[in-house]
């Protein structure tokens, strides 16, 4: 079969592996459950929209978009703590224990993030190359700093607002308007970052459009790895690792349903920015 | 004392013996002619004949049973046939409190200028007036609306009869009042006490909602729906809207009254989502800043969307007794509020009832603790959009540039 829509497909060489089956599947979990919480959630941020009512329906109703609204809150509790879980268990049992916190591996900001930014400024200004990423980028950590702080931030507030009885038994009650004020407000950021500059950075842009399904399959192309984790690809030559990160490729199926899957996100997050700028501009 | 009782009860039989003697007589003589069917036909033709034929019993199960014919009928002189001077006495002549409120109606009104509006025959009949209370009667509860509808659910009326203003209404008027709750009442339920046209516009009396004088002129309202609705006015009238309440009484024109929440004619339970939402926006109307607030909260914002759940105006404020929240016995008056809140929030403390039901984070020095987190969530949400936009903004400007290029420069050159 043929992928032509697959951007971790271009050019040659064997497939390389770059997420674990773990990541991916916690991954997928995150658009599930954000999806799920958007689309019930963005109604009432936006209730005076024209859509809003329409949305609801489509959903099966005020009283099925609550439990939808807190059976993905559930999951993404889920995701969250079985990815520190997960991190935990790695520290614990990792000979390498600093790699988790520094170095190209780590998901830390580090000094060379900080000029890979500079630098990539200054490629679009036209005054340098282009900044080479090892294997990630500062774009996915801020992504994944992203969600991380996104979900205590959403979720916290999300918590006192679904339980606030229990929580004004600790709490003055003008928390209740900040956790209204925040949980709004960071999922309207957490949103509109994801569905335009997330979208963008993997998918959307010229050399992934129009899509990239290595987040589901977890593994691309060695000319892949070589074009976008450049520093990556050098590193493990040099540690001559490459050979144990062969990867055989997806089967036909994983492909069809990471495609599937893939535009059907893709769509729904549009969709949810489009709403988003009819209610501003309404 | 046993001796005088004949002489009592002869005195007592005196009185209600003679005109009992003289009625029947009259009676048997008006009878003679309009209670033969077939000479009345012989004389005025078959098509006039049933307003001549009236036999005496038509009256005996009718409010004016033992009247004579005479005490109605008068003004012709003895010999047939009768002139046609023959004039009715006035009903007002007995009925004098009746007669004066429909003097002032605007039925009289019309009455006297096109002789096309009801006088007292139209809805009581002539010889067979029964009384409200009489199932048979068109006055009775159940038949008023069929009634009063005979004519205002007529086009005709309604076009030549109602101002510009009052058309639209009074074209709706009588079909929406029997989907109401009070039409309903009655037509489904058989309630005779439920409302139906007279109680609200009077029997009488019936006049267009501008004139002062009438039962659905604004200031009169509460008092017309009070009639029935006893223990909502007298809680409405100490309240904030009411009369004798804290703020109305400089000005009774800007109250809402009944109507403007229930509607006059498409008056529904109160318990419909529907109605409630509308109710949400009445408020509104002139509670702007708190109506704007209030879409910014959960409760708001469900309610918007359609939930009957969540705390609306009247769930905080209660629907008829509410006071601003510096009164003593208001729903919202801080030492109430914790028992407000519990009316859903059964679990609530004194710290959830803390809770700012209107706040806005907007306003710096009334909410300073809803200001900093909004402001810092904004900035947020600005900040960070701002800069990966622009992040995206260049980034697809340099592989644009490049591409252009890399096409227009000779191959191997350098760029």
């Amino acid at each position: 079969m043929t992928r032509p829509l697959d951007a971790s497909r271009r050019g040659a060489g064997p497939y390389l592996w770059r997420f674990t089956p773990m990541e991916r599947v916690l991954h997928a979990l995150v658009i599930v459950s954000f999806l799920g919480l958007v689309i019930t959630g963005l109604p009432l941020r936006f209730s005076y929209a024209p859509w809003a009512r329409t949305l609801i329906r489509l959903v099966g109703g005020l009283q099925a978009a609550g439990s939808i609204h807190r059976i993905c809150a559930l999951i993404t509790f889920g995701y969250f703590f079985a990815h520190i879980a997960h991190l935990t268990y790695r520290l614990l049992h990792t000979t390498d224990k600093l790699g988790i916190f520094w170095g190209p591996n780590s998901m830390v900001p580090q000094p060379k993030d900080v000029r890979d930014v500079v630098q990539m400024f200054k490629w679009f200004l036209g005054r340098g190359p282009q900044p080479q990423f090892d294997r990630f980028s500062y774009m996915e950590k801020f992504d994944y700093w992203g969600v991380f702080w996104g979900v205590a931030i959403i979720g916290t507030s999300g918590l006192f607002l679904w339980f606030p009885e229990f929580f004004a038994r600790i709490f003055p009650g003008w928390v209740f308007n900040v956790a209204t004020i925040i949980h709004g407000d960071e999922a309207l950021l957490a949103l509109s970052f994801i569905f335009t500059i997330h979208f963008f950075n993997v998918h959307l842009r010229p050399e992934k459009f129009p899509i990239d399904t290595v987040i589901f399959t977890g593994r691309a192309t060695t000319e892949y790895i070589k074009e976008e984790h450049p520093l990556q690809y050098e590193r493990l030559q040099r540690e001559g690792k490459t050979e144990a990160l062969v990867a055989p490729p997806a089967s036909d199926a994983a492909y069809l349903w990471s495609v599937i899957f893939g535009f059907t996100s893709l769509g729904l997050g549009i969709l949810m920015i489009v709403l988003v700028l009819w209610a501003f501009l309404h | 004392m046993l001796a005088w009782l004949p002489w009592l009860l002869a005195a007592a039989a005196l009185p209600v013996g003679a005109p009992a003697l003289a009625q029947g007589s009259q009676v048997v003589v008006c009878e003679k002619c309009h209670g033969n069917r077939d000479f009345i036909t012989g004389r005025v033709g078959a098509g006039h004949d049933s307003a001549l034929y009236v036999p005496a019993a038509v009256l005996e199960d009718t409010r004016h049973r033992g009247l004579r014919c005479t005490e109605c009928h008068r003004g012709f002189e003895a010999g047939y046939p009768h002139q046609v001077t023959a004039k009715v006495v006035p009903c007002q002549t007995c009925h004098e409190s009746e007669g004066r409120d429909w003097t002032a109606s605007i039925h009289a009104a019309n009455a006297a200028a096109t002789g096309d509006a009801p006088t007292c025959v139209r809805c009581h009949g002539t010889h067979r007036v029964y009384g409200a209370a009489d199932r048979q009667s068109p006055t009775h509860p159940l038949n008023v609306a069929a009634l009063c509808g005979s004519c205002h659910a007529d086009a005709r009326i309604i076009g030549t009869y109602f101002s510009a203003a009052d058309k639209a209404q009074a074209r709706t008027a009588v079909m929406q009042y029997f989907q109401t709750v009070h039409g309903t009442a009655l037509t489904r339920d058989g309630l005779v006490v439920s409302a139906t046209c007279n109680d609200c516009h009077g029997a009488h009396k019936v006049l267009p909602a501008d004139s002062a004088a009438s039962s659905v002129n604004r200031a009169n309202i509460p008092r017309t729906c009070g009639a029935c609705h006893v223990g909502v006015a007298e809680v409405f009238e100490h309240s904030a809207h009411g009369a004798k309440g804290p703020r109305m009484q400089a000005d009774t024109l800007r109250r809402p009254v009944c109507t403007d929440c229930h509607t006059a004619h498409a008056i529904v339970r109160a318990d419909q989502p529907q109605w409630q939402l509308s109710v949400v926006e009445e408020c509104g109307s002139c509670h702007e800043k708190v109506y704007e607030t209030y879409f910014e909260t959960y409760h708001g914002q469900v309610t918007r969307l359609g939930s009957g759940l969540a705390a609306k105006c009247s769930d905080c404020h209660t629907a008829h007794s509410m006071l601003p929240a510096s009164a003593l016995g208001s729903s919202v008056f801080p030492g109430n509020r914790l028992a407000t809140c519990r009316k859903c929030h059964a679990g609530a403390n004194e710290n959830f009832a803390r809770y700012y039901a209107h706040g806005d984070p907007t306003q710096r020095a009334k909410y300073p603790l809803l200001f900093w987190p909004w402001l810092f969530m904004t900035a947020l949400l600005v900040g960070v959009m701002g800069f990966f936009l622009l992040h995206t903004a260049l980034w697809l400007t340099r592989l644009a540039i490049n591409r252009v290029r890399a096409r227009h420069a000779p191959t191997g050159a350098s760029a």
